[in-house]
């Protein structure tokens, strides 16, 4: 059997071969899922208490902004609550990749100095463990939906291809922001801003359908608010999510995550240079 | 970025590694963390403020099977760049880099470890960082466990390992993979004498017809016992390259000199 050669010359910018590397890439996929479960139990997610934790902690997120809610509209029902809950953890899932995403390249140092394997493992990674986090929150959505009383439907079911859209996004998002972080350490500091922006931008704390005309201009510019809301269309309200939605919601993720990864690829094999 | 386990046999004197040519160089900015702020400031100032370094210039080097290459060179010298470069983890700034068959690098201890997981989870993942399969290593553990001597440590967090039976754990999980051409640059300095021991004759058993080595080391002796060739790495040139002996004699002649008006030029 021969082996194959490897050559490295002087990159030119551009991508490198993608068929080696995504075989190069999935060889190694048995380390990722390692170093996402290492990751977690580094933040004590294996533990009994740090589980509970996860459940928790959007549990007291989600209570914090009803109150917000109900103090500024002078009252509020259950739905809002069960809007609220379904929206907000769902936005966990975008803002975590994005806050694990923004250092996985800088904080990775060690193992990009002294390996080589694709960079692009390591924001990979923060998305499977934003992931891993989400995961508990869907049953607390779940036990949450039944308390209030608030009807099951089949069309629920549409969150799963919404959920598959909003896993695209956040991989691209997080791509994206690790390899900018390379070049500007200090967007680190801005993300907490950008986040708290985009939560307000988008519809958790109100219903797309509660907006004033004039400022249907956040739908158009803001990725998160089609996929927001379609989500909220099948699992708080049980209805078929608009199909014009969902498309432009993919078409955001697709489009995040083909520029991202592009620019993520054409420049990590200067990554080494730059830590 | 090749796979460990697509095994391979390589006639001896066949070529591991071309390089030719090879040169680096980087470009340091002033400013320590490049930020988006310190990119504003200078804005108004027009070129930013760089200062460029000329790691390796003009290497060339060829690498066969069967041969136990030593580097040597003084602090500075481009000996670990040269490596990463050779590694695939650099790209080089001019020449060419041919590397035939799969590598290994032992470049620094415990690369991939998690200091919060037990030293089993992280034979694990210091395993599959080197690019091990899980079986590869399910199969080598009790190898690893016992080379390791850690005993009943190993199931203990590695936050509470001290320095040396760290590096002992790292040391004996890279020693574990058996790659066409390994790179070791300075991980045999690790443990109390007796384990420096132990790793040194590892090496030493690692050396073999169909595999390549390239050690980076100050341990002059070991080089001399170990490696069939040295290259002697300065201010990212090859200065003289051959039998150790020699070699390393010209190189502790030069050290002891402190200056040597040839290789000291600034062309």
């Amino acid at each position: 059997m021969s082996t194959p050669i490897q050559v490295y010359e002087p990159f030119k910018a551009g991508l490198p071969k993608l068929g080696k590397y995504w075989k190069s890439l999935w060889s190694r996929r048995v380390f990722i899922s390692e170093f996402s479960k290492s990751e977690l139990r580094e933040q004590h997610f294996d533990s009994v208490f740090g589980q509970l934790w996860l459940v928790i902690n959007p549990l007291l997120l989600s209570g914090v902004y009803f109150i917000l809610i109900v103090i500024i509209r002078g009252g509020s029902d259950g739905t809002r609550y069960v809007h609220l809950t379904a929206t907000l953890f769902l936005f966990y899932l975008i803002s975590n990749s994005l806050t694990g995403g923004v250092k996985s390249i800088t904080a990775g140092q060690r193992l990009i100095l002294n390996t080589a394997f694709p960079r692009v493992m390591l924001p990979i990674s923060a998305v499977i463990i934003a992931v891993f986090k989400f995961v508990p929150t869907i049953f607390v959505f779940l036990i949450i939906k039944v308390v209030v009383g608030s009807e099951f439907k089949v069309e629920m079911l549409w969150a799963i291809p919404i959920l598959l859209i909003t896993i695209l996004l956040a991989l691209g998002l997080a791509i994206t922001i690790s390899c900018i972080n390379v070049y500007f350490r200090d967007i680190a500091s801005f993300l907490p801003y950008l986040t708290r922006t985009l939560l307000y931008l988008s519809p958790v704390l109100y219903e797309a359908s509660e907006l004033d005309p004039k400022l249907r201009v956040l739908e158009v510019v803001n990725p998160l608010f089609p996929i927001l809301d379609s989500w909220s269309s099948a699992l708080v309200h049980g209805q078929m999510p608009e199909i014009s939605n969902m498309l432009q919601g993919l078409a955001w993720a697709v489009g995040i995550f083909l520029i991202g990864t592009y620019f993520f690829l054409s420049r990590e094999r200067e990554f080494a240079v730059r830590l | 970025m090749s796979s460990l386990s697509a095994f391979s046999q390589h006639k001896t004197h066949e070529i591991a590694v071309s390089v030719r040519n090879l040169g680096l160089t980087y470009t340091t900015a002033i400013d320590k963390r490049p930020t988006l702020k310190a990119r504003a400031k200078a804005l108004g100032r027009g070129s930013k403020q760089t200062r460029v370094v000329r790691a390796l210039d003009d290497v060339n080097l060829d690498v066969n099977y069967g041969q136990v290459l030593g580097v040597i060179g003084t602090n500075g010298a481009g000996k670990s760049t040269l490596m990463r470069c050779i590694a695939g983890i650099l790209p080089p700034s001019q020449g060419r880099i041919e590397v035939n068959g799969s590598v290994s690098t032992l470049l620094a201890l415990g690369v991939g470890f998690n200091p919060s997981m037990s030293g089993r989870d992280n034979v694990y993942l210091g395993g599959l960082a080197a690019g091990m399969t899980r079986e590869e290593i399910t199969g080598h553990f009790d190898e690893i466990a016992e080379f390791s001597e850690l005993g009943d440590a190993i199931d203990a967090p590695m936050r509470t390992y001290s320095s040396g039976m760290f590096a002992r754990l790292a040391f004996s999980v890279a020693a574990t993979v058996r790659p066409d051409i390994l790179i070791i640059d300075e991980a045999l300095s690790t443990g109390d004498a007796k384990f420096k021991e132990k790793s040194l004759n590892r090496i030493k058993e690692l050396r073999s017809d169909d595999r390549a080595l390239i050690l980076v080391s100050h341990a002059m002796k070991t080089l001399r016992e170990t490696c069939n060739d040295i290259a002697w790495l300065h201010k990212g040139k090859i200065v003289q390259r051959g039998e150790p002996n020699q070699v390393i004699d010209a190189y502790q002649k030069f050290l002891d000199l402190g200056k040597s008006a040839a290789i000291d030029e600034d062309v």
